[in-house]
């Protein structure tokens, strides 16, 4: 493996878990990953050396589940809806498992739009500004949907926790 | 901005200079907003924690092959891409038939107006499964749409990479390009040095359904290439 390759490796386990914010099921979130990756080396050479290799993935891994969602609509598959998903981790103790399925589930109900920019910028740590490059659209769009994001999930989380 | 947007750029460390400090001068006034405040924070980190676990999991050997690009199986998915990237990895960016031979002489031959793969890459091409080690390298070998074989191809004493396909004078290049030479552990190479483009662009025009598998390639030797 070259350094690109070994890069992409590293990144893998940060890949899965954006794959997990974009697509609920762990099944379709690693192939929506492997996906990506697929298309992020063959496309390697329009990567520019000095930006974000993390960023840059995220980005076709974004492009990836939307047209893999438009074509389920197109062809009007049903996508298996995953009920009470407690797929995320091997998590230790029953009461971090419920918690972590309290907002799965919250994030779900959020529209994708911002859950998208929630999961780039609360989960994998991007700032505004990086996002906005990953989902090309100007920062202040993002930063309205990080707060749209947040307050949804926010009263959402409020209902669980009472 | 509104207040809530202030709110939660501040909550992820959005706000700087001006902004910052005078949101930072509210905050010390109004207990409301510091709770509001605190609430984001929590929630970020709640957020974080539940897709924390994911870090852990061992990553499934189907993602870290596609990165090294041996064929994965994936329903349904045609995986010569992923194949014939593997062949080409850190060759350098080439133009569709360039004309760089390498130092090995002999390797590429002009006839007839086309670059005919002779000497030992010629030899490879004919005789040489993909499965075979040896200072050549096979990857993919496909049917053209006209049914003609080809065979993508590594040398690396030549630092060559390329496309041939079989036509009746012998093994006509397609497509080369040049390997850059091994740079261990170096950073990104420049942008495209590292692409496959000439070559895997070659594929993608020449190919007409899946790459043949190891016992159609073998069949395909045993039979001559016709």
């Amino acid at each position: 493996m070259d350094g690109f390759e070994r890069e992409i490796v590293a990144l893998l386990p940060r890949l899965r878990r954006f794959g997990r914010v974009l697509a609920r099921d762990p099944a379709d979130a690693d192939d929506l990953v492997q996906l990506a990756v697929e298309r992020g080396l063959k496309r390697r050479g329009q990567f520019q050396p000095g930006t974000r290799l993390d960023s840059w993935m995220f980005g076709i891994m974004r492009n990836a589940w939307i047209d893999e969602t438009r074509f389920r609509r197109r062809r009007s598959a049903i996508l298996a809806p995953v009920e009470d998903a407690e797929h995320v981790g091997h998590a230790g103790d029953v009461e971090a498992a419920m918690a972590a399925r309290d907002v799965h589930q919250a994030m779900a109900a959020l529209p994708d739009d911002q859950r998208i920019a929630i999961g780039l910028v609360l989960i994998e740590g991007l700032s505004y500004k990086d996002a906005a490059e990953v989902l090309k659209l100007p920062m202040g769009t993002v930063a309205s949907r990080i707060v749209r994001g947040r307050m949804a999930l926010m009263s959402q989380l409020q209902e669980f926790a009472t | 901005m509104t207040r809530d947007e202030r709110l939660v750029a501040y909550a992820d460390g959005e706000l700087s200079g001006v902004e910052l400090a005078q949101f930072e001068a509210e905050l010390a006034v109004d207990p409301g907003l510091a709770q509001a405040v605190e609430r984001h924070q929590a929630l970020a980190q709640r957020l974080s924690e539940a897709y924390a676990p994911v870090l852990d999991e061992s990553v499934p050997i189907r993602l870290t092959s596609a990165v090294r690009q041996q064929p994965a199986t994936r329903r349904g998915r045609p995986q010569w891409a992923a194949m014939a990237a593997c062949l080409v990895v850190g060759v350098a960016a080439g133009i569709a038939l360039t004309r760089y031979a390498g130092p090995q002489p002999g390797s590429i031959t002009a006839r007839d107006g086309s670059l005919v793969a002779t000497g030992r890459l010629g030899t490879a091409l004919t005789t040489q499964l993909a499965s075979q080690t040896g200072p050549i390298k096979l990857g993919l070998t496909f049917r053209t749409a006209a049914g003609r074989y080809c065979r993508t191809f590594q040398s690396p004493a030549d630092q060559l990479a390329g496309l041939a396909c079989r036509e009746p004078g012998g093994w006509t290049l397609q497509a080369t390009a040049r390997m850059a030479p091994e740079q261990p552990q170096a950073e990104y190479r420049t942008a495209g040095s590292d692409t496959p483009g000439a070559v895997l662009a070659a594929v993608d025009s020449l190919i007409a359904g899946d790459p043949l598998d190891a016992a159609a390639e073998r069949a395909a030797r045993d039979s001559g290439w016709k």
